[in-house]
C-alpha cells in the first residue's frame, strides 16, 4: 500500500519516506503549477497539505530541489509572508546548512522575524527544534515554555517539552508535561502509554522511597490498563503492562496500604497476576498473528513486535531457571 | 360524484420563455456575483498579538482542565486546580490587569471591534441591495402574471405564498405567479449554488442568517465581554468539580472485558 500523502511523513520508516520524495517529480508534473482562481477550477486543500508532505520528506531524502518546487508553489498560493510558509522555507535553510555557522544564521533570521511578530508560533517552533538539534536544550526548553505560557492548549509544543525534559532526566517536569497533554486529548491510548512508560521510568530510575516507587508503579499499572481499554490490541500498553507487573511480582514488597487518598494504590497481588498473564498471553498472540502476517494483524511496528518477542522469551526463561 | 373540473388557464407558452428563466438566471448570476462580492470585500483575519491570544487560550485551558479532568490523577488535578483558581482569580491571564474590574469598553469606541461590525455591516448590505433591486425589478416588468403551474396539488393555505401579485379567489393553489417564483428560487437555489460555487459560499443569505444564529463560540471572545468576568466565573466552575479518575479501577475493567 503506498502511504497516503495526506498525512504527515514524519513518522514514516525511511524507505516509505524515500518511496514518496521519489513520486515527487510525477506529482509536480501532474498539478498545475499555478492555481487558476475561475469558477470551473476546484482548489482542494488537500494539494497544498500535499505539497508540505512532499517538501518534508524531499529533505529527508535529500531531494533538495524538489523541496524548492514545492515551496515555490505554496509561496504562489499564499504569499511570501505566511507564518507556514516562512517556516517552511526555514526548514530548508536548515536542511541545506552545512555547518554550524549556518545553521547560527538561519537562527539569526527566526529571532528577526520573531522580534517583528511575536506570536508567529510556526517560526517559534522552527527556533526551539533548531536550539534543540544544536544542542542547546535549556534554550530550547525555556523558549518551550514561553510558547506554552501564551498558548497553553498546544498539545504538539506540550508533548515537545515533555520529551525535551525526559530526554534531560527530569521525570516528574516530563510526567507534568506529559499530563497537560492528556488534558487535551483525554482519549489518547498512545499518551496514556507513554504516560505510563514516564511514570515505570521515573519509578525504576530514581532512588525513590518505596511509597513514591510504589505510587508511580501503580499509576503506570492503571495508565496501561487505560491505553489498552481505549484501544484493543495496542502493542505497547501490553509491553507496558507485563513490564510493570512483572517488576511489581518480582519485588513482592507489601503493599504498603495507603488510606490518604488522591493517590493509587496497587491493587492486590492476584489481580497483578491475572493482568500479568493477560498481558503475556495477549502479547503472545500479537506476535503470532503478526509474524503470520495474517488479515487485520498488520500494521505492527516490526521493532515493537521483535521487542515484545525478547520480553517474552527472558520470561519464559527465568521461569524455567525457577 | 360530480368530478372537480380541472382548472386550465391558456398560457402563452412564451411566458415560459421570457419570465420564468430569466428570474432564475438572474438569481443564479446575482448568487454568484454575491459570493465573489463577499470574497473580495471580506477582511483577513486580524492578528492577535501574544497578550491577547494568552488571554483566550488561558481561558481555554481551564475549561479544558475541567472537561477532561477524569483523565488526570487526584494529585495532579488538585495543583493544577489551585493553580488555575489562583492565576484566574488574581488577573494574572488578563491583557491588561490594571483595568481589571472596570466595565468593559464601549465596543463603538473599541477600532479592533468596529472592524468586525463593519464586516457585518458589509455583509448585510451584500445581502440587501441585490435583493431589493431584483425585487423592484420583478415587480416592474412581471408583476400580475400567473406563469406556471406545479406538478403536484396544494392546499389552498399555499395560495397566498405562491400567488402574490394575482388578486384571484377561486383560483387553484398550484399557478404560481412570478413574484412567488423568486422567493422560491431565494429559498431553494441552495444546492444549485453548492454545486457550482462548493460548500462554503456565500451566495445564498439563507445560509449566512443560520450561521448567525449558529455558533455561540465566535460570541465568546467578542467585543464587550469582559474577560475577567469569564475568569472569575471560569475559576468557579473548576472549584466545583467533582474529581474522579478513569484510572479507578481500570485494571477490574479490563480484566472484565478482554478475554483471550
Amino acid at each position: 500500500m503506498a502511504p497516503s500523502l495526506i498525512r504527515s511523513p514524519v513518522q514514516l520508516p525511511p524507505a516509505e519516506a524515500l518511496a514518496i520524495s521519489q513520486q515527487a517529480p510525477a506529482i509536480l508534473q501532474s498539478a498545475p503549477s499555478a492555481v487558476s482562481s475561475s469558477i470551473l477550477s476546484k482548489e482542494k486543500s488537500e494539494l497544498w497539505i500535499e505539497y508540505e508532505n512532499l517538501i518534508l520528506s524531499c529533505l529527508r531524502t535529500g531531494d533538495e530541489r524538489a523541496a524548492h518546487q514545492c515551496l515555490d508553489r505554496l509561496v504562489t498560493r499564499f504569499g511570501e509572508d505566511n507564518e507556514r510558509v516562512l517556516a517552511l522555507r526555514g526548514l530548508i535553510k536548515e536542511a541545506e546548512a552545512q555547518n554550524n555557522g549556518e545553521l547560527e544564521k538561519v537562527l539569526k533570521e527566526y529571532e528577526e522575524i520573531l522580534s517583528k511578530n511575536d506570536s508567529n508560533i510556526p517560526i517559534m517552533k522552527r527556533r526551539i527544534a533548531l536550539l534543540r538539534s544544536m544542542g542547546r536544550v535549556s534554550d530550547a526548553a525555556s523558549a518551550l515554555v514561553q510558547l506554552l505560557d501564551f498558548s497553553p492548549t498546544d498539545l504538539e509544543a506540550w508533548s515537545e517539552l515533555s520529551d525535551l525534559y525526559f530526554s534531560q532526566g527530569l521525570y516528574p517536569q516530563a510526567i507534568y508535561a506529559m499530563e497537560e497533554v492528556l488534558v487535551l486529548a483525554p482519549n489518547a491510548w498512545n499518551v496514556h502509554a507513554r504516560l505510563g512508560e514516564l511514570q515505570y521510568m521515573a519509578a525504576t530510575a530514581s532512588g525513590a522511597g518505596n511509597g513514591a516507587y510504589q505510587k508511580q508503579m501503580a499509576e503506570a499499572l492503571k495508565r496501561f490498563s487505560r491505553s489498552i481499554e481505549l484501544c484493543d490490541d495496542y502493542l505497547r500498553g501490553y509491553y507496558g503492562l507485563k513490564l510493570v507487573t512483572k517488576r511489581i511480582l518480582k519485588d513482592s514488597a507489601k503493599p504498603t496500604k495507603q488510606t490518604d487518598d488522591g493517590d493509587f494504590s496497587l491493587p492486590d497481588t492476584r489481580t497483578i497476576e491475572r493482568l500479568n498473564e493477560l498481558a503475556t498471553a495477549k502479547l503472545a498472540e500479537i506476535i503470532r498473528h503478526s509474524s503470520a502476517n495474517d488479515r487485520g494483524w498488520r500494521g505492527y511496528n516490526a521493532a515493537e513486535v521483535a521487542a515484545a518477542r525478547e520480553l517474552l522469551s527472558e520470561d519464559a526463561s527465568s521461569d524455567i531457571k525457577r | 360524484m360530480a368530478q372537480v373540473p380541472v382548472q386550465t388557464i391558456h398560457r402563452d407558452p412564451q411566458l415560459f420563455y421570457w419570465i420564468l428563466f430569466p428570474i432564475t438566471i438572474v438569481m443564479i448570476l446575482t448568487g454568484i456575483l454575491r459570493h465573489y462580492a463577499t470574497v473580495l470585500m471580506a477582511s483577513a483575519p486580524k492578528k492577535l498579538d501574544q497578550k491577547t491570544t494568552r488571554e483566550q487560550r488561558s481561558l481555554l485551558h481551564g475549561m479544558q482542565v475541567r472537561s477532561s479532568f477524569h483523565a488526570l490523577s487526584k494529585r495532579s488535578f488538585n495543583s493544577r486546580r489551585d493553580a488555575l483558581i489562583t492565576a484566574y482569580e488574581s488577573g494574572a491571564y488578563l491583557k491588561d490587569p490594571e483595568r481589571k474590574g472596570q466595565p468593559p469598553a464601549n465596543p463603538m469606541t473599541d477600532p479592533s471591534s468596529m472592524e468586525g461590525m463593519m464586516g457585518m455591516m458589509k455583509n448585510q448590505m451584500a445581502m440587501i441591495i441585490p435583493n431589493t433591486l431584483i425585487m423592484s425589478w420583478i415587480n416592474a416588468f412581471f408583476s400580475g402574471y400567473v406563469i406556471m403551474k406545479l406538478p403536484f396539488p396544494l392546499t389552498i393555505k399555499f395560495k397566498s405564498m405562491l400567488q402574490a401579485g394575482v388578486a384571484t379567489k377561486d383560483m387553484d393553489p398550484r399557478w404560481m405567479s412570478s413574484i412567488s417564483w423568486y422567493f422560491l428560487c431565494i429559498f431553494g437555489l441552495q444546492s444549485v449554488f453548492n454545486f457550482i460555487l462548493g460548500n462554503d459560499n456565500a451566495a445564498s443569505q439563507m445560509a449566512q442568517q443560520m450561521g448567525q444564529m449558529g455558533p455561540q463560540t465566535a460570541q465568546m471572545f467578542g467585543p464587550g465581554v469582559d474577560p475577567n468576568k469569564q475568569f472569575l466565573a471560569e475559576a468557579e466552575n473548576i472549584a466545583v468539580v467533582d474529581h474522579y479518575s478513569v484510572l479507578d479501577g481500570v485494571e477490574d475493567r479490563l480484566l472484565e472485558g478482554i478475554r483471550v
